[in-house]
């Protein structure tokens, strides 16, 4: 079966699979920067008091989280240029796994925030610290630091995702595959190979996580 | 400093705070004991509204906290609080426990903040421990960074909801000590406690409360040698035999 496996065409492959690897690095860092920011303003949206912020928030969360990735992907490539919406791929790509994650992040940090024991609000309140400065001093550096796993995991899950970006034609790691499948018809050796490289982002990401809760020398706290 | 006038409170129906009237003086140690579920520890928690009241005046500091217009980031950066369960920040060491609320609240420049608060801290003997994170100290030493946060603000009055109850006893001593020293100071105190030794020492007078009314008020030694009421001697008694 080996005899059958071509690494000459993978080899000969590997600038574009390099490209293609960058490609999947960067939109997927774009998405996940924005995810995460979506996901903190819908979440504090949602644990707002006020209907009129909680409400989207919600729907938003729950209209993401119940549809698949791939029809909100051709939403907005197909949907949004038949309403006048005209935007470059790589936006459209972007913008659609940034709304996904987001939803996904915003209950993240959600169940972090509602982990935290009442007590350390009180005690901001006490000190005289705004309801801002509790969020951003002694609310959210906790609870990111309680979801730094399903955080990383969620980072996993978007990096696997942005593979569907290939079939709005953006150039990424899971594309380089289906071009070779595609013009020397290899899919073995296509698909073999960008699934290496995928298992190189994760294996990057999973040392991250695991240097990061290293460093949480605060973790037994919790 | 700290005036209620006809304090009411409700939890739903159940009448948590019933007419409360109680004068503290600048410079006076007041010790609020009482059965537990007697209120004691709302009552010390309205002083800085963690809870609202529902009816009457409470004035701190010549600010009126019933009235819902009064700026309370102001009232609450003059009064220290210690809670039971210390609620210390666990992803900051001791030294920015301490210089939070100074640096973002009083607006203190960063480096004067940490020159207090390592001062404050030495002052409570923690010297040795500025740079430990909360989970790597004990219960007690857990207590007295919360006490030097509290006092880090300056604070013209400190309050302590039970800042004992949750400590292994050979730590109480301690934490006692650093309250005592605060005690002798000056400071404007109220303290829910059911530490009878540290009442008599230094409290000026005992408020014993029972079912959300305030039952006595007296000097230590008038009320632990000689409670009026059959409830205060009922309390004494209980806590007293073991």
């Amino acid at each position: 079966m080996l005899e059958n496996f071509n690494f000459r065409v993978i080899w000969e492959y590997m600038p574009l699979y390099g490209q293609c690897f960058f490609a999947t690095l960067w939109l997927s860092a774009l998405s996940l920067i924005g995810a995460v920011l979506v996901g903190i303003l819908a979440c504090s949206m949602r644990l707002s008091q006020s209907r009129l912020l909680s409400w989207p928030a919600g729907i938003y969360i729950e209209s993401i989280r119940s549809t698949p990735l791939l029809a909100q992907l051709y939403f907005f490539y197909f949907g949004l240029p038949s309403l006048g919406i005209m935007l470059p791929e790589w936006v459209t790509g972007v913008f659609a796994l940034t709304l996904n994650s987001g939803a996904y992040y915003a209950e993240i940090i959600r169940s972090g925030i509602q982990a935290i024991h009442f007590g350390q609000i009180e005690a901001g309140i006490s000190s005289g610290l705004s309801y801002f400065q509790r969020m951003r001093y002694i609310v959210l550096p906790q609870a990111f630091g309680m979801t730094v796993r399903p955080m990383l995991g969620q980072a996993i899950v978007l990096v696997k995702d942005s593979s569907l970006l290939s079939l709005i034609s953006i150039m990424e790691l899971t594309r380089a595959g289906q071009l070779l499948t595609s013009e020397r018809f290899m899919p073995a050796e296509g698909f073999l190979t960008t699934a290496a490289f995928y298992l190189v982002i994760y294996y990057l990401l999973k040392a991250f996580s695991n240097w990061s809760e290293k460093r949480l020398i605060f973790k037994e706290a919790f | 400093m700290i005036s209620f006038k006809n304090v009411n409170k409700w939890y739903g129906d159940l009448h948590v705070l019933n007419n409360i009237n109680l004068e503290v003086d600048a410079g006076e140690v007041v010790v609020v004991c009482g059965p537990s579920g007697s209120g004691k520890s709302t009552l010390i928690r309205c002083i800085n509204r963690l809870e609202p009241i529902q009816e009457g005046e409470l004035v701190v500091d010549n600010m009126a906290v019933h009235d819902k217009k009064t700026n309370m980031t102001k009232v609450r950066a003059e009064i220290g609080f210690v809670f039971q369960s210390f609620n210390l920040y666990p992803h900051m060491t001791a030294l920015q426990n301490t210089t939070i609320a100074p640096i973002k609240v009083r607006k203190m420049k960063k480096a004067d903040a940490e020159e207090l608060g390592r001062e404050t801290l030495t002052r409570v003997g923690l010297k040795d421990r500025i740079n430990s994170y909360p989970a790597q100290l004990s219960g007690g030493q857990q207590q007295r960074v919360a006490i030097a946060r509290g006092l880090c603000m300056n604070p013209k009055i400190m309050l302590f909801d039970e800042p004992t109850s949750a400590l292994d006893p050979e730590m109480i001593g301690e934490v006692l000590d650093t309250i005592k020293m605060l005690a002798k100071g000056g400071m404007t105190m109220v303290v829910v406690t059911h530490e009878m030794g540290f009442a008599r020492e230094v409290a000026n007078r005992v408020v014993f409360m029972d079912d959300g009314y305030i039952v006595e008020v007296a000097p230590p030694n008038d009320f632990f040698r000689n409670a009026q009421t059959e409830r205060g001697k009922a309390f004494l008694s209980s806590i007293l035999s073991h």
